[in-house]
């Protein structure tokens, strides 16, 4: 009760006095007590993750705190499924933590409704020091011209092989130029010599599927989140048409096999019941730990053509515009930014860091695997075009119909060319309540 | 006014108003906001725009999944019940002989209902049912050779899931175990000298004496299974799949309101759900005066 009363008379305190200074100093840095002491200050800050990620996280705050004594960091984190449910009631409440981290898949929903302050303004004013970070790179978190997510790094979709049964196989690939048709061929040779999957499923179809199109040279999403980007439904029908024949010839698993999978420990490459798995660069670690074969980490098929790879900001970090403490939550993100101590922690889990000066203090400290990340990151950004708009309002709702249209062809019971139709129909109907 | 008797009062009201308190905020006050909720867009984030009956008439004439949901559940719901109840009964009848252990069995009966309803339990079902799991291995060591995937099918998904609500009979057992002790032994001692055979007792006595008791499961069971979510939840790892087999009418509520932030739309279903159960609760009580005995009435 006691550390109740003191909390909310704190608060209340703190909101007054970012009141005066408000009023006072047009909203520059204020909070200073008259002996020069620093107000105490309570960050919330929000993230999803596994426990490694936790661990680490917390070592971060740590340094923080002790670096900034005035400021006392609250952790509130969960897996993903149960961060994002816990995070709508809480703005529903107006009670966002500080500091939230962010998906691309949920920006415009927090963004456009309001909840998200535009972070430009530290940028410019150098609370968070951009001077390191490409502008393209920094831009992934914009809607608009506001930035509602500070992009905290990068991961590149990717295909890791496991040698050995590419190897038994006579399978090589050239990854510089290998075709969707060579990537066809490759799974089934695999399952012909080795009796095991070709390739993990492409799942879920949001992602590989907006990748297929950009090798076609076509997008998801149009422009402004109204609807679906490309016109031509044989494009739809082409990509899931491939996989139907792939799992026909049995290198491709049906989606209730994958449904299985329980965790990294469980999946196809890891097991080494596949021989080739699409992910995001930052899983190879993982993947890399677990397995016993040697993995390479390649480029994905076609990507050289209409620059189809891009850099893909793996998370955010994004300050609501209900928190009381915006130039703290700021200060904190610059720091997890910019500090190499810290990074030295973070390395290269939520993503290569967007950081030039960063990326080459942490490159001594990588391990082989982790290198192998970071060098494939920069090998892919060679020749990548920018990335995808935030996914539009809807987007879980689309996910969703594509990931049952996607299942309903894999099992057969409807064809390509209906998923196709299908799947148009509800995208337009879902986007257009944007409109 | 007298002081005294409203000062009883005040110590009345003062007793029961943890409960009222209670009820108002936790109960009554909500089921409102989500009676006017349901009338509105409403996404967490924005204020509730109203769209009259728009949410109901979406869910009628536009949503091809509500339809799906609609025929899980009933599917679930009209299979999953009487099974339950028919082998609570043949338990309850079984453990109502009396036998030296059989406190024992009746714990152990009734444990699958105490730990059922949990998510371990739900997980520990999906590994049994899984491709790798316990049924395809035990297959195999009877030496076929040939899996089952019973996630594969919407169907056979489904009746994963009907199992396991049929795997905990044990509340539904425990009354009817009850009502069992209930019915005097001179009915069949009676019976026995008229030269009744088992099946004749079970039929002309037992069923028309427990009447009373099966009406309560069945309404109380019925109730409880259109509000299944755990299992479908855990189970299909929230999706409902395989091809919305799973898709149980309070999943894709859930769904609904968590995942695609339609409260709006989420609390419209909430009462159409509401308005189903009490239908279906009515017919039940309606068609009661033609199977239900009770003793007293004809007595």
């Amino acid at each position: 009760m006691k550390k109740l009363m003191l909390s909310l008379s704190s608060l209340m305190l703190a909101a007054g006095l970012a009141g005066c200074g408000d009023e006072s100093s047009g909203g520059t840095s204020g909070e200073v007590k008259e002996d020069g002491a620093k107000e105490d200050i309570t960050l919330r800050v929000a993230w999803w993750g596994g426990q490694p990620r936790h661990d680490y996280t917390m070592k971060v705050i740590e340094m923080y705190e002790e670096a900034n004594p005035h400021v006392n960091i609250e952790a509130e984190f969960a897996n993903w499924d149960d961060y994002w449910k816990k995070l709508a009631p809480m703005a529903a409440a107006n009670q966002l933590p500080d500091i939230i981290q962010m998906d691309t898949a949920y920006l415009s929903q927090y963004g456009e409704k309001g909840q998200l302050e535009d972070l430009t303004s530290y940028t410019k004013d150098g609370t968070i020091n951009v001077d390191n970070i490409d502008e393209t790179t920094l831009a992934g978190g914009n809607i608009g011209d506001k930035m509602y997510g500070f992009n905290l790094g990068s991961n590149v979709l990717s295909v890791i092989t496991n040698d050995d049964m590419l190897k038994e196989a006579g399978v090589e690939l050239n990854e510089e130029n290998w075709t969707w048709d060579d990537f066809e061929k490759a799974a089934i040779d695999v399952q012909k010599a080795t009796g095991k999957y070709g390739t993990n499923p492409m799942n879920p179809p949001d992602v590989f599927f907006p990748y297929y199109l950009r090798t076609q040279g076509e997008r998801f999403y149009n422009e402004d989140g109204t609807g679906l980007a490309y016109k031509d439904d044989q494009l739809f029908v082409d990509f899931f048409e491939r996989q139907v024949r792939l799992i026909k010839a049995k290198a491709f698993p049906t989606p209730d096999v994958s449904a299985q999978i329980k965790g990294l420990e469980d999946d196809f490459i890891v097991k080494g019941e596949a021989a080739m798995t699409w992910n995001y660069s930052n899983q190879y670690l993982g993947f890399a730990q677990l397995t016993d074969a040697p993995l390479t980490i390649n480029l994905p098929p076609e990507q050289t053509e209409n620059k189809a790879l891009f850099l893909r900001p793996s998370m955010f970090f994004s300050v609501p515009k209900s928190s009381e403490h915006k130039e703290e939550a700021a200060k904190f993100i610059d720091f997890w930014t910019n500090d190499v101590e810290a990074n030295k922690l973070i390395k290269g889990d939520r993503g290569v860091p967007v950081s030039s000066e960063i990326l080459e203090a942490l490159k001594p400290e990588l391990s082989e695997d982790e290198v192998k990340i970071f060098e494939y990151v920069e090998r892919a950004s060679q020749n990548a075009s920018p990335a995808d708009p935030p996914d539009p309002l809807g987007s879980a709702e689309v996910m969703k119909a594509l990931k049952d249209i996607s299942d309903q062809i894999l099992f057969e019971k409807i064809t390509p060319e209906e998923g196709a139709k299908k799947f148009r129909e509800q995208a337009d109907e879902i986007l257009s309540r944007n409109g | 006014m007298k002081l005294r008797p409203s000062g009883d009062n005040l110590a009345g009201y003062a007793f029961i108003s943890p409960f009222i308190i209670g009820f108002l905020a936790f109960t009554i006050i909500p089921m409102v906001v989500s009676l006017y909720l349901s009338f509105t867009n409403y996404d967490l984030f924005s204020t509730p725009q109203w769209v009259g009956l728009g949410n109901y008439i979406e869910m009628f004439t536009g949503d091809e999944k509500y339809w799906t949901t609609i025929k899980v559940t009933f599917t679930y719901v009209l299979a999953g019940v009487p099974l339950r109840l028919t082998f609570a009964l043949i338990v309850a009848m079984l453990l109502n002989r009396a036998s030296r252990m059989v406190g024992i069995y009746r714990t152990l009966f009734y444990l699958p209902s105490i730990i059922g309803g949990s998510v371990a339990v739900a997980i520990m079902w999906r590994n049994i049912f899984g491709n790798e799991g316990t049924i395809n291995q035990l297959l195999f060591f009877m030496g076929i050779d040939q899996k089952i995937y019973w996630y594969q099918e919407p169907t056979s998904a489904l009746w994963t899931l009907i199992l396991l609500s049929v795997w905990q009979f044990g509340s539904s057992m425990l009354i009817f175990l009850a009502g069992l002790k209930n019915i005097s032994p001179e009915y069949y001692e009676a019976a026995s000298v008229d030269g009744a055979n088992p099946f004749q007792k079970f039929f002309k006595i037992t069923l028309p004496l427990l009447s009373p008791i099966i009406f309560f499961n069945l309404v109380m069971q019925t109730i409880s299974a259109f509000m299944t979510f755990t299992p479908a939840y855990i189970i299909s790892k929230g999706e409902g799949g395989p091809l919305d087999g799973t898709l149980l009418y309070s999943l894709y509520l859930f769904q609904k309101a968590f995942n695609f932030f339609q409260m709006g739309y989420a609390s419209a279903m909430a009462w159409v759900m509401l308005l189903i159960v009490g239908i279906l609760t009515l017919i039940l009580f309606k068609t009661s005066k033609y199977w239900v005995h009770y003793e007293s009435k004809e007595g």
